[in-house]
């Protein structure tokens, strides 16, 4: 995992004004006047500092780009671990401020050894503390598989993430690519996965970061939670797809949200945010991408988010409007079976409160993999109107009673079909249906939305998963 | 610069609601696509004007498909 040379550009200033002094870095990242530095300032081209973010601890590293491109060496890593250390200690989150061009090249075998400590120790705190990358400069290498092994990775405007720059990969395959196209925001906000967060400027970067951290590391109890009607987000065609952020973000506590991967994955949309001022995770199907589909990506992205969120102790709200998984070959190599078991292995394992709420539908096996009570949903609500079946009941009666509808004129078919699905309903699809089998608890209105979902998590035990949070 | 607007799966064209030469900003719908048993409207993303539509309703569009270009 040798890094890419990245050419350091030569300080025109006096270090102590550098913009990428981690110094500086750091005091922009904590509590005004909170930054205790635990490491010294010296040329390992890392600093590690605690302090306090949203009053709540938190330790936090920074590469030093002003020394060797911010290029990791033993003394360098040796920080990482020491801030590590601490943050297990302290039980506190780390945030990890990353320009590098990765391991030390100088140094060789023992800059590799050096940064695969970081990536143990990584590993080890995984699931026990919140870890944040925020991604500041290129972070190439080692220095982007340290950012990957974490939580949350967020990505500046300068932010690039790739295995090799552009030079190796243009001297070993022939591609002709810049560092934004192989490692910017466009492809790992959209394509690869890798970045969970983009912003605009650095100073965005910092506030999405303290954001996280503060809903990661200071949970709260659940409060009072006033209730606001939902149903105005959904529209009157039963068919028609909608947007479900509207939904999500009148679900939780006003400005409260953040969503993770927005762009990645949008048929299904993870969000952090507080209900009653107690941080919960959102899950959510979109119908305005794929019509709400699960497929490989999603089921893959919602996995990872659901055990994020058991790790931490994060209660969970599942939004279902699922037709189905998506169908096609292209889903089928792309490994949707083997990638959709990662949800339901995700959920079925998950110990946090969990409550699920059916807007709309929810079909076939899809309806399993969002949070069903067979998988151990603390509660599952419906709205009124909701269908949770196998199939839409038209589809449903088409196969069923194929050939006496074969057998009728086309004229009267339609006629008939609307019937034997009315009948199919009651017997199959109905939220009645649902309650009287146990797989749906209760039906509530959306104007009673959010305070049975809050009375629900604050009255089931507050668990934590005993797991890691392997990046799938 | 100029846009295209692709299909994110197999679909039906349902209604097409703009034409070329529209003026449009973002959050607006160019074509609704039946798939799946639902409408699923495809959204302008950044504002401008629909310089070419490639589909007429009736129309089958893969994955992929080019669905509009908005200068």
């Amino acid at each position: 995992m040798t890094a890419a040379p990245v050419a350091p550009a030569k300080p025109v200033v006096p270090r102590e004004e550098d913009p990428r002094n981690p110094r500086r870095r750091l005091t922009a990242l904590f509590d005004e006047g909170s930054l205790e530095l635990i490491t010294a300032e010296d040329d390992s081209g890392m600093l590690a500092g605690i302090g306090r973010i949203e009053g709540a601890t938190s330790v936090a590293f920074c590469s030093d780009a002003t020394i060797q491109g911010g290029a990791m060496g033993k003394a360098g890593c040796q920080v990482i671990l020491t801030a590590y250390e601490r943050a297990l200690a302290e039980g506190a989150p780390v945030l990890g401020l990353w320009h590098s061009g990765g391991a030390r090249l100088r140094e060789g075998v023992v800059s590799l050894h050096a940064v695969g400590e970081v990536f143990a120790i990584m590993t080890r705190a995984s699931g026990k503390v919140p870890q944040i990358s925020v991604v500041l400069g290129p972070a190439a290498g080692g220095a982007a598989y340290g950012p990957a092994l974490t939580d949350v990775v967020i990505l500046g405007p300068e932010g690039r993430v790739f295995v090799t720059g552009p030079d190796v990969v243009r001297s070993v395959t022939g591609e002709d690519v810049d560092s934004l196209r192989l490692g910017g925001p466009e492809p790992h906000g959209r394509r690869s996965g890798v970045v969970h967060v983009v912003t605009d400027t650095q100073e965005a970067a910092y506030t999405e970061a303290r954001r996280l951290a503060a809903l990661l590391g200071d949970q709260r109890e659940i409060g009072e939670v006033e209730d606001r009607d939902l149903s105005d987000f959904l529209p009157e065609s039963a068919k028609r797809a909608y947007d479900v952020h509207p939904i999500v973000e009148s679900l939780l506590d006003e400005a409260t949200s953040l969503e993770l991967h927005p762009k990645w994955a949008p048929n299904v949309t993870t969000t952090l945010g507080r209900l009653g001022g107690r941080t919960v995770g959102v899950i959510a199907n979109n119908p305005l991408r794929l019509g709400g589909c699960l497929d490989s990506a999603s089921a893959e992205k919602a996995a990872r988010f659901v055990r994020m969120c058991d790790a931490f102790g994060v209660p969970m709200v599942v939004v279902v409007d699922v037709p189905g998984y998506l169908p096609g070959v292209g889903q089928e190599w792309d490994g949707v079976v083997r990638r959709g078991a990662k949800l339901l292995h995700a959920f079925a394992e998950a110990t946090v409160p969990r409550v699920t709420l059916v807007t709309r539908k929810a079909y076939g096996g899809a309806y399993i993999a969002m949070n069903s009570r067979s998988l151990g949903a603390t509660k599952v609500f419906a709205w009124p109107g909701a269908e949770v079946a196998v199939m839409g009941a038209v589809a449903a009666v088409r196969i069923l009673h194929r050939r006496r509808l074969a057998e009728l004129a086309a004229d009267v078919r339609g006629e008939v079909e609307v019937e034997l699905a009315a009948e199919h309903e009651q017997l199959a699809g109905g939220v009645a249906r649902a309650q009287e089998i146990g797989v749906v608890d209760e039906m509530i209105e959306p104007a009673h939305t959010r305070s049975a979902i809050a009375a629900a998590i604050a009255a089931a035990p507050q668990t934590r998963g005993n797991h890691g949070n392997i990046p799938l | 610069m100029a846009e295209e607007i692709r299909a994110e799966m197999v679909a039906n064209v349902w209604k097409v609601v703009v034409a070329e030469g529209d003026a449009v900003s973002a959050g607006d719908t160019l074509v609704i696509l039946e798939s799946m048993k639902m409408e699923i409207p495809v959204l302008v993303e950044t504002p401008g004007t629909v310089s070419a539509l490639h589909v007429a309703e009736g129309d089958v569009v893969q994955e992929g498909d080019v669905l509009a270009v908005i200068e």
